[in-house]
């Protein structure tokens, strides 16, 4: 018999996972709604926002709010400079879905290797955002991981509402619909794929910095959750926000449960199984359809 | 208000549009009629900057709209409503129209304006909260007309508002027209249902195969020969 | 779209995929290539190069010319080598019978992931189901230790057995006579470009292309997408299956990550795209451009990664429709302007 603290535990890391997937999937999600193209340096933005953290808490000692704030705001920049100069370019090409899809390879692996040239291949810790444990029924939780629940809904709710309410939002989701009406109402679909691009890295950036200090820090750390990141928002449908929540969740508690019944070496091809199984049965995804 | 002047457009290599020649005064309903495949949306279209000119002008009080990107011609007062079935149906109705007054300034007054469109369309008023893929075919041409007139346009280029619509719900778009018309928006109507345009129109343009075949005052082509045996099966 | 699919015979004839004359070239500077490179090292990279040469152009006819977005490819790589390295070590079969057994086992399990994505109609959908599947494999190759040794790995897979030609010489496998494998790896090569080429040219190819195109057209013209996709997927499994089971036998030695990895997968859709997707040549100028590209950068060894990403980002953008074209653009121009005063107004480049 499993004891139920032992339940609970798993119920707290799965979620803790699951918000990692979905603060990557969302991000994926989101690029694919605007600029239908698969994002494969999503994974690296995400170990970026794994150093940023280490380099501003680590090696500037800056307050953690002042250390994530400053990563945002660059790897915004980085982003936005990567889709002006190397995807933008490619917007009007027919093999656009393939051709993006290299081109977005190709830079993930220059900052994978850019990043190990830099600061080599050792795994470095980061400490927790909160430090000390929290006592509950006898079961212990490090308030870390509380943080990265409490962090993640706020972040997911706020985006939300971004897209719901403020005229950028609204914006955005006008030309994921469709751009060339969009345009007639005074967007920039261009400046929209832009900024979009921009926000989606920080998404991803966040789930590095809030995971940097559970996963230790390194240039690799990024390809699983690229990989399952992408598993994620084709589970939830591709284009739908709320989809790569639900299907963030679905894998992030499905892994770590799977523990409790299979060895440690097959929990990954947990989302694999789940993925083609929900495929068969739903071809568009759980929630495939787009809305937001 | 609007002056187009020798006008020439290319879809990929066939050309669409030959020296197009067309001018809507200020108050104005001007209608440009015509068959289907004529050049009718490419017009628009290019009037809106989506499509590219290879010659000529086109000229907005003064302005020239070559010298503006597609998204800046919003804010020289020129707004178009495309044919009913491009409203933004991943958004609510509340939604499409504030993102018709996406450019700043209207945005300032968007709650105004809300106001004011709703006033003009109470149908929508009703339904604000729906989303717009649920709306009627009717629904949804008021929806884009009023979605178009969200940014205070001083000129309303509307596209086909007639199509796929019942004969009764034409009559009420079309009254609708004439009464943004009479608020002081100068209107450029496209459409195929010639007899309804020509009505409501002071003065109108049939176009055939890219180039305007005549012109004149709305009555003088309803009673000329040509326009009622080809468009009006007299 | 549909009205450029109402004539199938005319289809037919712009889909002369290749100049068989170019493809008979091709084949016979290869052939002749070792006469002028006999270092044991540079056969052993052009070889690679053939591999990757293979199994891009396999990527290439369900990418370039059925429109099927596969990342799993991998799989069937995989399957192959797997497959093949287990029956010669566990049953001592001959490694010969090890290539076409890996081929057949690759494109039999292709149909499991195959069948399910045909009702996917959206290209992530596939690209990211195949990939989970390749994953899959992979998960399942790490972890069932008592047959494939996981993370060990497989050595000691048997080589290709000796034979003699005629009785005239004698054709050697070892470590010292690469040049024999060179020859092995090239008879595949070009058994595989031959067999799409043919099925390019036939009506596979036509039906192929055309739904490629437009399924919707292809279908309401009575192509059955089902089974030519499917065909196509079959072939080029069997043949990824074949190209992993001679990876195998070659290195002797067989780890999980090497042949299921994703890094693989992207090696492959890169080659393609640089070479020219949807060219039929496109993909081997790709897989000896970016090959020996990426074995020359040893030389800035910390900065070969760096430079190889930076060198795919650019070539997509500076060469939009592959290398293969964007050379012949120049050779083309290149005429152009040498020629421009025999031929004025009359070439079009």
């Amino acid at each position: 018999m499993i004891h139920y603290s032992i339940l609970f535990e798993q119920l707290i890391n799965g979620l803790v996972l699951g918000s990692m997937y979905a603060l990557v999937a969302s991000g994926l999600t989101l690029i694919w709604g605007t600029m239908k193209m698969l994002n494969f340096s999503h994974g690296e933005l995400f170990m970026l926002g794994g150093f940023g953290i280490y380099i501003g808490v680590v090696s500037f000692h800056l307050p953690v709010w002042l250390a994530l704030s400053l990563v945002m705001v660059f790897i915004f920049i980085i982003a936005a400079l990567i889709e002006k100069a190397f995807i933008s370019p490619l917007l009007k090409r027919p093999d656009w879905d393939v051709s993006a899809v290299v081109v977005t390879l190709g830079i993930g692996i220059f900052i994978q290797n850019l990043a190990f040239k830099i600061w080599g291949g050792d795994y470095r810790n980061v400490p927790y955002v909160v430090e000390g444990t929290l006592s509950f029924l006898g079961m212990r939780f490090a308030w870390h991981r509380i943080y990265i629940l409490v962090m993640t809904v706020i972040v997911l709710v706020g985006f939300w509402q971004f897209m719901k309410r403020t005229r950028f939002g609204m914006a955005m989701r006008a030309t994921s619909f469709d751009s060339d009406t969009a345009m007639l109402m005074g967007i920039a679909p261009r400046r929209i794929f832009t900024i979009t691009f921009g926000l989606s890295a920080c998404l991803a950036a966040l789930a590095g910095s809030a995971l940097a200090p559970i996963f230790s820090v390194n240039p690799w750390m990024g390809v699983v959750p690229l990989i399952k990141g992408f598993i994620v928002v084709i589970l939830g449908g591709l284009g739908s926000f709320s989809g790569a929540i639900l299907g963030g969740f679905i894998i992030g508690l499905s892994e770590t449960f799977s523990v409790l019944f299979l060895p440690s070496g097959w929990k990954d091809i947990i989302s694999f199984v789940l993925l083609i199984v929900i495929l068969v049965i739903r071809p568009q995804g759980l929630l495939g359809k787009k809305e937001w | 208000m609007l002056k187009v002047e020798n006008l020439d457009v290319y879809y990929g290599e066939a050309q669409a549009l030959w020296g197009l020649n067309l001018s809507v005064s200020s108050g104005d309903i001007c209608t440009l009629v015509g068959a289907n495949g004529g050049g009718k949306t490419t017009l628009l279209k290019t009037l809106c900057g989506l499509l590219s000119v290879q010659r000529g002008s086109i000229v907005l009080d003064g302005e020239d709209l070559l010298n503006f990107k597609p998204e800046d011609r919003v804010s020289l007062g020129l707004s178009m409503s495309p044919e009913g079935r491009k409203i933004f149906s991943n958004m609510t109705v509340e939604e499409n129209l504030l993102i018709g007054a996406y450019n700043k300034n209207a945005w300032k007054k968007r709650a105004d304006l809300l106001e004011k469109i709703f006033e003009q369309f109470p149908r929508l008023k009703e339904r604000r909260g729906q989303m717009a893929g649920t709306l009627s075919g009717g629904e949804r041409q008021m929806l884009a007309i009023g979605r178009a007139l969200m940014s205070e346009p001083k000129m309303l280029l509307l596209d086909e508002p007639s199509l796929g619509l019942a004969p009764k719900t034409v009559e009420q778009v079309m009254e609708l027209i004439q009464s943004i018309n009479e608020s002081g928006v100068t209107i450029l109507l496209v459409e195929q249902n010639v007899n309804v345009a020509l009505k409501i129109a002071q003065y109108g343009y049939v176009i055939e195969s890219g180039r305007i075949a005549m012109h004149d005052a709305a009555e003088v082509l309803m009673a000329n020969d040509h326009v009622r045996e080809a468009y009006l099966g007299l | 779209m549909v009205k450029k699919i109402h004539d199938l015979k005319q289809w037919q004839k712009s889909l002369r995929v290749v100049d068989p004359w170019s493809m008979g070239v091709m084949f016979l500077i290869l052939a002749l290539l070792p006469i002028f490179i006999s270092n044991e090292y540079y056969l052993n990279i052009l070889t690679i190069c053939l591999i990757y040469a293979t199994l891009a152009s396999t990527w290439n006819l369900l990418v370039g010319y059925t429109g099927i977005l596969s990342f799993g490819h991998q799989a069937f790589y995989g399957l192959g080598a797997y497959f093949s390295a287990l029956i010669t070590i566990k049953l001592q079969l001959s490694p010969w019978l090890g290539l076409l057994a890996g081929g057949c086992f690759a494109g039999l399990l292709s149909l499991l992931i195959g069948i399910p994505c045909l009702r996917l109609r959206i290209a992530p959908y596939i690209a990211i189901a195949t990939l989970a599947f390749s994953e899959i494999m992979l998960v399942i190759c790490r972890n069932w230790v008592s047959l494939t040794r996981g993370e060990m790995g497989l050595w000691g897979i048997p080589t290709f057995e000796n034979f003699s030609v005629l009785g005239l010489f004698d054709v050697q496998f070892s470590g010292g006579a690469k040049i024999s494998y060179y020859y092995v790896m090239l008879a595949i090569f070009i058994i595989t470009l031959l067999v799409i080429y043919f099925q390019l040219s036939s009506k596979i190819g036509t039906a192929l292309k055309s739904i490629r195109e437009d399924q919707d057209a292809a279908a309401s013209l009575g192509v059955d997408i089902t089974r030519y996709k499917l065909t196509a997927f079959i072939t080029s499994s069997f043949f990824a299956g074949v190209t992993g089971s001679f990876y195998a036998h070659y290195l002797s030695i067989l780890e999980p990550g090497a042949v299921f990895g994703v890094a693989e997968m992207v090696e492959v859709v890169a080659i393609t795209l640089v070479g020219g997707i949807g060219t039929f040549l496109g993909p081997t100028v790709g897989a000896f451009t970016l090959i020996i590209g990426l074995e020359t950068l040893r030389m800035v060894a910390d900065y070969r990664m760096i430079i190889y990403g930076a060198t795919l980002v650019l070539l997509i953008l500076l060469m939009p429709n592959g290398l293969l074209h964007g050379m012949t653009n120049l050779v083309l121009k290149a005429k152009h302007f040498f020629n421009s005063r025999k031929y004025t107004g009359e070439n079009k480049v």
